[in-house]
């Protein structure tokens, strides 16, 4: 049994279309990258998986259970299974590090001050912000957030990991990290896990497999290798990162020789 | 041209209960979460001093104003009829019942009903909100029951200040500068009041806290729009609230002098 099940997954937002009987399978264990261009719904597939979005028509399971039809209590059970990350980290800013990444283990686990000391300190190292804890959010870079963000999903050892456009925004050299941050998750508690991301060279990294969003729909999910080579016009124009071709809606501006557009 | 009439009219009602019937259930479902766990008191505490502690001088500072200006006008008014010694009675009445529940919750619904707006407005814009939910947290249960507790508690006891202060701002007036005895003061202050007054002060000042905390929080939860959301969500909630406290003020006047 499949630990996520997206099963004909559609939801509109008033007249706008942004889910189309989407199918989508994780397996335990397995990393599972989504790529799409902005506003096709991979964050609403999150949102929908974590029960922040109720789908218009379809279900979404974890673990069996079908996210809609939990009651609120129930919904709280399975997301203490979920791991979240956000686009932009989302970090609770009245607190600190310490405080943001000790909230989950407050709230749920009855643990000692000093258990939950170790337990903070033991996130913080993963994601390599260790010496951290007593700085506000507004006192860290956005790479250095995304990475808090990491320890905070990851507290309440979640069997799910879901990271939201972990690396948008960032330089090159951070995006690296957080892809190998999210390498070493997967390696190290080996969580089933859904990355949403638009940098092609970590997601064929992180992914087992790979699935492409377009206009709503899902037009593959397959190997990275397969995936690499599959001859579909709009998956080879995203892989390209060429704005000719069917992926874009309204057709882009012309193209102008370097040297022109230089001049 | 009527049937457009209808519409929007039908339009406008329809919109109405929508957002009445959002408040209502959101307020259920805060009432509702005041009994479950985990119990947070740190939270709690927090919200006490936002509320109350940090909210005195401001109540102080009305009460004070308030109860000079009402001092000088009755000073006044009853010298046209040689009535100079009901002044403090009046005053000691209008004091209880009126002006320190009101003024105290007016200023709050200012201070603290626009704070609870700003904030879980940034919360709700900057997705901290859906991060509580992911971490398995109701919003409810964590950001409006302390806020609401906070609020319910806080707003009677700075009432009971506000009086406080009322007495000493018209002491100030019929007093030290209308030349009454301060024996005759301290006595005529509370000749007209009865334990009752109290009670209807603490009551309404028990409402307007509901009013402040609940109006606050709802603003910021179904803020939306980014920025522009964040900085309507405040003066939505101060208005709103304001309305209903003046509203509610009537009615609860009416009903509890009954």
């Amino acid at each position: 049994m499949a630990v996520i099940d997206v099963v004909n997954l559609s939801k509109a937002f008033g007249p706008k279309v942004v889910l189309s009987k989407v199918n989508l399978q994780v397996e335990e264990g397995e990393s599972l990258v989504v790529l799409g261009g902005s506003g096709t719904g991979k964050t609403v597939l999150l949102r929908n998986i974590m029960g922040l979005l109720t789908p218009d028509s379809g279900h979404v399971a974890v673990e069996g259970k079908i996210i809609a039809q939990l009651s609120r209590d129930e919904l709280f059970t399975v997301r203490q299974s979920i791991g979240m990350c956000f686009q932009m980290a989302a970090l609770f800013d009245s607190m600190t590090v310490f405080e943001n990444v000790a909230f989950g283990l407050r709230r749920h686990h009855k643990m000692s001050e000093t258990e939950i000391r170790a337990r903070v300190e033991e996130c913080l190292s993963m994601v390599g912000m260790k010496e951290t804890e007593k700085l506000k959010p507004a006192e860290l870079s956005g790479g250095m957030k995304r990475r808090v963000g990491f320890a905070r999903a990851i507290a309440l050892k979640p069997k799910i990991l879901l990271f939201d456009e972990p690396t948008t925004g960032l330089d090159p050299v951070m995006t690296d990290v957080i892809g190998r941050i999210i390498l070493d998750l997967k390696h190290e508690l080996g969580v089933t896990s859904i990355t949403i991301t638009h940098d092609l060279k970590s997601a064929f990294e992180i992914a087992d497999r790979i699935a492409l969003i377009f206009r709503g729909e899902c037009i593959a999910c397959e190997a990275p290798a397969d995936f690499k080579v599959n001859p579909h016009p709009v998956i080879q124009q995203f892989l390209r990162g060429d704005a000719d071709g069917p992926f874009l809606q309204d057709p882009p501006p012309p193209k102008r020789k370097i040297q022109e557009a230089h001049s | 041209m009527i049937l457009t009439l209808f519409d929007k009219a039908g339009a406008g009602v329809l919109k109405a209960t929508d957002t009445f019937g959002d408040f209502a259930v959101l307020a259920g479902r805060t009432f509702a979460a005041i009994f479950k766990r985990p119990f947070d008191g740190k939270n709690l505490l927090n919200q006490f001093q936002s509320v109350g502690v940090n909210s005195i001088p401001v109540v102080a500072l009305t009460s004070l104003a308030v109860s000079m200006v009402f001092a000088v006008q009755l000073a006044y008014g009853f010298k046209q009829f040689q009535a100079e010694g009901l002044a403090s009675q009046v005053e000691g009445l209008a004091i209880m019942r009126e002006l320190a529940p009101v003024i105290t919750g007016l200023m709050l619904s200012g201070r603290v009903g626009s704070a609870m707006a700003a904030e879980l407005g940034t919360m709700q814009v900057t997705e901290q909100i859906d991060a509580l939910e992911c971490l398995a947290t109701d919003p409810i249960h964590y950001l409006f029951v302390p806020r609401l507790l906070a609020s319910m508690v806080m707003v009677p006891i700075l009432t009971v200040v506000s009086v406080y202060i009322g007495y000493w701002g018209g002491y100030l007036i019929l007093v030290g500068v209308e030349g009454q005895s301060a024996y005759v003061y301290g006595n005529e202050f509370y000749k007209l009041l009865a334990f009752r007054d109290l009670r209807i002060a603490l009551y309404k000042a028990f409402v307007f806290g509901m009013i402040i905390a609940l109006v606050g929080c709802w603003k910021g939860y179904r803020t939306q729009g980014g920025a522009e959301g964040v900085g309507n969500a405040p003066t939505s909630s101060v208005v709103t609230s304001s309305l209903w406290i003046l509203i509610s003020d009537f009615f609860l006047t009416k009903l509890l002098l009954v």
